[in-house]
């Protein structure tokens, strides 16, 4: 299995047209996108679009990835869950009872990985999380896995939209002060 | 200088909470300012950590033949001969990876079989924690998370926290420690940040409102609504050029600048519709084109609620029309450098409006 330092040494293989790395960064990474994209979209055709799209990116990018500014795997996903996001928010605001593919998405976080799973970032992460009201935690931790809309989230929680924008960035804002700049 | 506001804004569009249109604005914030754009990756790098979370599924096979396939279409990024340096020590990966931890780990091969797991984060070397600890904080998040409203007595209310006993046991992780004689790929800021960036202002097109002028640059434009739109009646058959109008703003609900551009005569106007000068300050409109690798300046406008000038330049109507406009806040008189230097407030991009028969009247 790869580490980190490996997929940094194939993106910079990558960005030098080398199909050979990008064969195997494709092999280390897909299924964490794929994993991450199905969450979101909820449609397999859908998912495998924005896959396509991502990767070409990467293809295409590859020398403009800055291994001090994020790990591979991080870069990768931001730009896919960017697009899937695109996709969804422009899919239009329907209700979660109305959208099958909603339906799909899961409404409850990934199973619970062992603790020496966890990365350092991640812990701290949680923590952070761990600081806000249990019902703050959820909306971010939502958002981000399901690409839920501030108005999906006021539907399926039964709170106004409005305060959902103020707890998000609340919470967001006080997620950074705790883990630091 | 620490703007919360636009951070909560990096946040939220990382986090995926934003708007359609809020998106778009983020996005050309994105390319046009560079504060921005570093707050985004911090975002993407603090709420990243989550991904690990996430269970890996593997896509079809056939996915690979599609990528393989658009390959050969495209280049690939960097084959200028400045590619990055390569150190002479570089050997195939598997051989020059740090240190692994010890036993525990599992061997580093290729990831050919379908696995559940990627990237797997190897256990930290020494100092177990405790089991029971580690699993119930993941649990418990797991269980914050369960179906929510319906049954509120699932509501978990002890919140995460990580015992400092616990926290102190961490050790560093392994794979952090990059080699640093790694292939440290060039990072192309400057002119092609400037070209991405058109790319996506074409996204912020539908962002705004059309206002299709009539003939006469007229106040009688009459602001609507964000996605409505006005067609102006047909002047005759000996009708004018297309009028070429856009609407600079930062939300939809606020628009800020209208900006009209005549390529016959080869004048602009731009209307301040809501945006006040701050003293000391000028609003500065921008050109901004993929032909051009940095924005052109169009001068100072805004303080005024009319201005009205000769397009500077000699811009082609076909840049002109497929152009993207912008408004930064610059020291008074405008930007010192010919680019934008404060923060860019507004955004707009033109669309062609005239059809080529008489438009029927809409509301």
């Amino acid at each position: 299995m790869l580490m980190q330092a490996e997929l940094v040494w194939l993106v910079g293989a990558v960005a030098k047209g080398d199909t050979a790395a990008f064969e195997r960064l494709y092999g280390a990474t897909r299924a964490k996108l794929y994993g991450v994209l199905l969450r979101i979209l909820g449609k397999p055709e859908l998912a495998e679009e924005v896959m396509q799209e991502t990767y070409l990116k990467v293809w295409k990018m590859a020398d403009k990835f800055d291994p001090t500014l994020a790990s591979p795997i991080t870069w990768m996903v931001a730009m896919a869950r960017n697009r899937a996001i695109d996709i969804v928010r422009k899919r239009g605001e329907i209700s979660i009872e109305d959208e099958p593919e909603a339906q799909n998405v899961p409404a409850e976080t990934p199973a619970p990985l062992a603790r020496r799973e966890m990365t350092e970032e991640l812990k701290r992460l949680l923590s952070c999380l761990g600081k806000l009201d249990p019902e703050k935690q959820r909306i971010v931790l939502l958002a981000y896995y399901s690409g839920w809309s501030r108005e999906q989230l006021s539907t399926k929680l039964d709170i106004p939209v409005n305060t959902i924008k103020t707890w998000l960035r609340r919470s967001l804002l006080e997620i950074r002060e705790c883990m630091g700049r | 200088m620490y703007d919360d506001a636009q951070d909560a804004l990096a946040a939220e569009y990382v986090l995926g909470t934003l708007s359609a249109d809020e998106r778009e604005h983020a996005e050309a914030l994105l390319t046009l300012d560079p504060g921005f754009a570093a707050s985004v990756r911090m975002w993407e790098r603090r709420l990243g950590e989550l991904n690990v979370m996430v269970e890996a599924v593997e896509p079809p096979p056939e996915l690979w033949d599609k990528i393989k396939a658009e390959l050969g279409v495209v280049e690939p990024a960097s084959e200028a001969p400045q590619a990055a340096p390569v150190p002479a020590s570089a050997e195939p990966p598997v051989e020059t990876l740090p240190e692994t931890p010890p036993a525990e780990s599992p061997p580093l091969t290729m990831a050919d079989e379908p696995g559940t797991d990627s990237i797997p984060i190897p256990p930290p070397p020494v100092g177990e924690l405790p089991e029971a600890v580690s699993d119930s904080i993941a649990a418990s998040l797991a269980k914050s998370l369960a179906e929510p409203a319906e049954e509120p007595s699932e509501r978990v209310t002890a919140p995460l926290v990580i015992p400092p006993e616990v926290e102190a046991k961490f050790e560093p992780k392994v794979e952090h420690k990059l080699e640093r004689s790694a292939n440290v790929v060039q990072l192309a800021r400057g002119v092609s940040r400037w070209r991405r960036m058109t790319v996506v202002m074409g996204a912020i097109a539908a962002l705004l409102a059309l206002y299709i002028g009539l003939a006469q640059f007229a106040p009688g434009l009459v602001p609507l609504g964000p996605r409505t739109q006005v067609v102006a009646q047909a002047p005759g058959p000996a009708q004018l050029g297309a009028r070429l109008v856009a609407v600079l703003q930062q939300e939809p609900t606020a628009p800020a600048f209208l900006l009209t551009v005549d390529p016959q005569s080869r004048t602009l106007v731009v209307r301040r519709v809501s945006a006040t000068p701050e003293a000391g300050r000028s609003y500065e409109l921008w050109l901004i084109s993929s032909q051009f690798p940095a924005p052109k300046s169009l001068g100072v406008v805004g303080n005024d609620e009319f201005t009205q000038r000769p397009i500077p330049g000699n811009f082609d109507v076909a840049t002109l029309r497929a152009a993207s406009y912008a408004v930064s806040l610059e020291p008074s008189g405008g930007s010192p450098s010919g680019v934008p230097t404060g923060p860019v407030l507004f955004t707009g991009k033109i669309v062609e409006s005239v059809p080529t028969a008489a438009p029927a009247p809409r509301t």
